[in-house]
């Protein structure tokens, strides 16, 4: 069954409470919620620039986790180390296409993809950037929901230094491994602290 | 109870599109008229219901977490993967950050998650301390986005795959109890609205009518 009625007018007056999801009305400044009582929005300016802060630590922390060792194989002695670029390259020569795809996905791409966005959400709310503001609304519930995802790797480092660990050979995670975790957690309070007021045309 | 005009009114989790709503009939849903994802629900008795999933769900939880994931068998010396495992490796290997980063993404904020589900539909369930419900309706929504359990067994899914030209690989117990929790994990989060949620306190504890 479909709700019918949609209401066109003063959508922008109008405000979703994330904690609840209570409607409430849009004012200049800082809104705590009618129902739940939590500050939904501080000032817009504190939010844009929270934002943008999380956004940098997050971008300067991908080179350390892409450059240094995510893993490190210690086989008889001998050490080796891999990159989340290497480790994706072995798989990939090792044939298993899906797994190499999956990491390349998650912790390649998706992290790059949620910094384009919040950039683009960022600029859009300074510039007249030409898109729907539902299509930006769209884009933000995107970048929200798939940003965990990068952690996999992060995860299976640590399943297999679990498992990996003979006295012939270890597998013991990089300081890659951190900087990823990190990354990740940064990129997503960026996401978090986005008000979507901002998004207005 | 004065019912505010702002509550026949509900935004689209998604794409923030207005809707008013309708009565709906029993069991039944309501999609956004523009993206077609559930806004509301009427479920008839969703405390009790999400009450005995969230139940069972932290049962799973305890089993996941206090068993054995997989054994791996390499030329016949076997390794064990469990969670205490886990963090003894880590923190061995003196990765205390990821260990503490671990420990919370992938242990203490789903405990938490459902033991505050758990804990604030018994309340409501036998309508006592409305401002412990409240606290606690908050703080589950605070941490929903931060639990990384499933993420975590998608990655244990891809470690098996990494693993299997050189190892025999035997599924434990805490493996099947995954599974379970994870499919018991997406019908809460499908059928648990936040705005039923509150409604139904609402119209337990009364409305505090602070600014109109
Ligand atoms: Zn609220
Ligand atoms: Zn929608």
């Amino acid at each position: 069954m479909k709700a019918s009625t949609e209401l066109k007018m003063s959508n922008h007056e109008l405000i979703r409470c994330p904690i609840c999801e209570a409607v409430n009305l849009d004012k200049i400044g800082e809104i705590k919620c009618r129902r739940c009582g939590e500050l939904i929005y501080k000032h817009k300016d504190v939010s844009f620039n929270r934002t943008l802060a999380f956004l940098m630590t997050a971008i300067i922390l991908y080179f350390p986790a892409n450059f240094y060792p995510i893993l490190i194989t210690k086989k008889l002695g001998v050490t080796q180390e891999n990159t989340i670029l290497g480790g994706i390259m072995v798989l990939w020569e090792a044939g298993s296409y899906p797994v190499a795809i999956i990491i390349l996905l998650a912790s390649v791409f998706v992290p790059i993809l949620k910094f384009i966005f919040i950039i683009y959400l960022l600029i859009s709310t300074e510039y007249n950037v030409k898109s729907s503001k539902i299509d930006k609304y769209k884009l933000f519930y995107i970048t929200e929901s798939v940003g965990s995802w990068s952690m996999v790797d992060v995860f299976v480092v640590t399943i297999l230094s679990v498992l990996i660990h003979f006295s012939a050979i270890q597998i013991v995670p990089g300081a890659g491994a951190t900087a990823f975790a990190l990354m990740v957690f940064f990129t997503m309070l960026s996401a978090l602290s986005f008000d979507t007021r901002l998004i207005k045309r | 109870m004065k019912k505010h005009k702002l509550d026949n009114l509900i935004i689209c989790k998604r794409c923030h599109t207005l809707h008013k709503k309708i009565k709906l009939h029993r069991n039944t849903k309501a999609l956004c008229k523009h993206c077609g994802s559930v806004i509301y629900r009427n479920h008839h008795n969703i405390i009790e219901t999400t009450l005995a999933l969230s139940i069972s769900a932290i049962i799973a939880l305890m089993v996941a977490f206090s068993f054995t994931i997989m054994t791996i068998n390499i030329n016949g010396i076997y390794q064990e993967l469990n969670l205490t495992a886990l963090f003894v490796v880590i923190f061995e290997q003196h990765f205390y950050l990821m260990g503490i980063m671990l420990g919370f993404l992938i242990f203490l904020f789903p405990l938490a998650i459902l033991v505050s589900i758990i804990l604030l539909l018994t309340l409501m369930h036998f309508r006592r301390s409305g401002y412990l419900v409240k606290r606690l309706l908050i703080l589950t929504a605070k941490l929903l986005p931060w639990s990384m359990i499933d993420i975590f067994f998608i990655s244990i899914l891809v470690s098996m795959v990494k693993l299997f030209d050189y190892a025999q690989i035997e599924i434990g117990v805490a493996f099947v109890a995954f599974i379970l929790l994870l499919v018991l994990d997406i019908i809460i989060n499908k059928q648990m609205r936040f705005n039923e949620l509150w409604r139904y306190y609402e119209s337990i504890y009364g409305v505090k009518n602070e600014q109109s």
